[in-house]
């Protein structure tokens, strides 16, 4: 059997991305999220995937006419850490009781059941891309017959989080095992949001496969391509001195989710980095 | 001798309890299971094996998509029992699919993904006798391995160098 060393990644683009939220209630849908009365409290919201709203109103510099708003479809990053093959998410390191590793594919999993709730992984991630389960799930009405058998439902008190929906991955594979097949690809496996995207702003497919459209070789000389406040991305070209010497004495998240923007304005805001 | 007789006196409903719960679960566990099955259709996997040659797929198949059909349903047994024979029309006329007629063997809770076609097909290493029991030559419907925990699955795993990691069987 061959090993299936895939890389999952994806690509959004914010210049096709409308803001519409499909992806948001796709990924809840799917996921079987929980719905709340009061689903507005952002902090104790069940969302894996938050459309962030992102605008220069702030900037003294933006007149009226050049107001923008852009909308960022914020889900868990994959974070591999400076190494790739030896991937160390910031989250990954602190767990007490191995609830969240690394598969083989750089997928960040999250297991529920293995979780005792102590939230250091909420508290190292730098995204925020983590929801903590503060009540036990509740669903309005009949929502409850329509839940997806494939996910199971997570107890109060636990982790949760975005892991590109690897019981697709798993549904997937049972498929292509029946048909004598060991490799999956990105054609057959794709998580929710990005299948649920109409303007197919967000791409999903193997990092490491030159004919992928998300090959990261290519997606990190893309002039557009920008990462989710990883500052050092700048110094990549600007100084790669300085780069080297950044990544020897910190462990950067490197995330596997890339965004793509020709707005300078919401480049500085992604990326975090400031010229000073 | 005093001081033993007071020591089990005060240690005697501890015990009556814990034996009490230990049959309330077990209760519990087994209706959660279907182990009495509402209506025990008689089939014996002995005679169908044996005699007839069926091998385990025959009725226990597997879906297109690589998923387990699940217990086979009277429909099954109708695919070669003619159900327009006499005696079998008279004996089918007592179950249907509704009833559940068979005891389960287990039911993996929520949380676990397990694939049968994924365990079995792959390199042909697992026979459903492994996890099982020897079910084929069984004249009942009855289980015969009873709890089947993480750590059988685990063992297997790490004598075969398959990935034990969490996300294997978890999500």
């Amino acid at each position: 059997m061959a090993k299936m060393t895939r890389r999952w990644g994806m690509v959004i683009d914010l210049d096709k991305c409308t803001g519409c939220g499909a992806c948001n209630i796709a990924c809840s849908q799917e996921n079987n999220l929980p719905i709340f009365k009061d689903d507005s409290d952002v902090p104790k919201r069940v969302t894996f995937l938050d459309l962030v709203e992102v605008t220069n109103d702030k900037d003294p510099k933006a007149q009226y006419p050049d107001v923008k708003v852009a909308y960022l479809p914020k889900m868990c990053q994959q974070c591999s850490g400076n190494d790739p093959n030896h991937p160390q998410p910031p989250c990954v390191s602190v767990c007490p009781v191995v609830a969240t590793d690394v598969g083989e594919d750089g997928v960040v999993s999250q297991i529920w059941s293995r979780c005792i709730g102590c939230r250091y992984c909420q508290v190292a991630c730098p995204y925020e891309a983590r929801v903590f389960h503060w009540w036990k799930p509740r669903y309005e009405g009949t929502f409850k017959k329509s839940l997806n058998p494939d996910v199971s439902v997570a107890s109060r008190g636990t982790m949760v989080k975005c892991t590109f929906c690897s019981h697709i991955w798993k549904r997937e594979r049972d498929r292509a095992i029946a048909n004598g097949v060991t490799d999956i690809n990105a054609v057959t496996y794709t998580p929710a949001c990005a299948s649920a995207c109409p303007t197919n702003a967000i791409i999903f497919g193997d990092l490491n496969d030159p004919s992928s459209p998300v090959y990261e070789a290519a997606v990190q000389k893309n002039p557009r391509a920008v990462r989710l406040v990883h500052s050092i991305d700048e110094l990549r070209t600007k100084d790669p001195s300085e780069y080297e010497k950044r990544l020897k004495i910190k462990d950067y998240p490197n995330p596997k989710v890339y965004y793509l923007t020709s707005q300078q304005w919401l480049r500085d805001k992604i990326s975090g980095f400031k010229n000073s | 001798m005093k001081g033993t007789r007071s020591f089990l006196l005060f240690f005697l409903p501890f015990i009556i309890f814990t034996y009490i719960a230990f049959i309330v679960f077990q209760q519990a566990c087994d209706y959660a299971m279907n182990v009495q099955a509402k209506k025990l259709l008689p089939f014996n996997h002995q005679t169908h094996t044996t005699q007839y040659g069926a091998d385990c797929e025959l009725c226990h198949s597997y879906d297109a998509n690589g998923r387990f059909n699940g217990i086979p349903t009277v429909a099954v047994c109708k695919q070669c029992h003619d159900p327009n024979k006499v005696n079998n029309a008279t004996f089918f006329a007592g179950f249907s699919d509704t009833d559940k007629p068979w005891e389960t063997f287990a039911q993996q809770p929520d949380l676990v993904y397990f694939s049968h076609m994924a365990v079995t097909k792959n390199e042909q290493k697992v026979q459903c006798i492994s996890c099982h029991g020897d079910k084929g030559a069984s004249k009942t419907t009855a289980k015969i391995k009873g709890k089947m925990a993480m750590g059988v699955c685990m063992d297997c795993h790490t004598v075969t160098n398959v990935s034990n990691s969490c996300t294997v069987c978890h999500d």
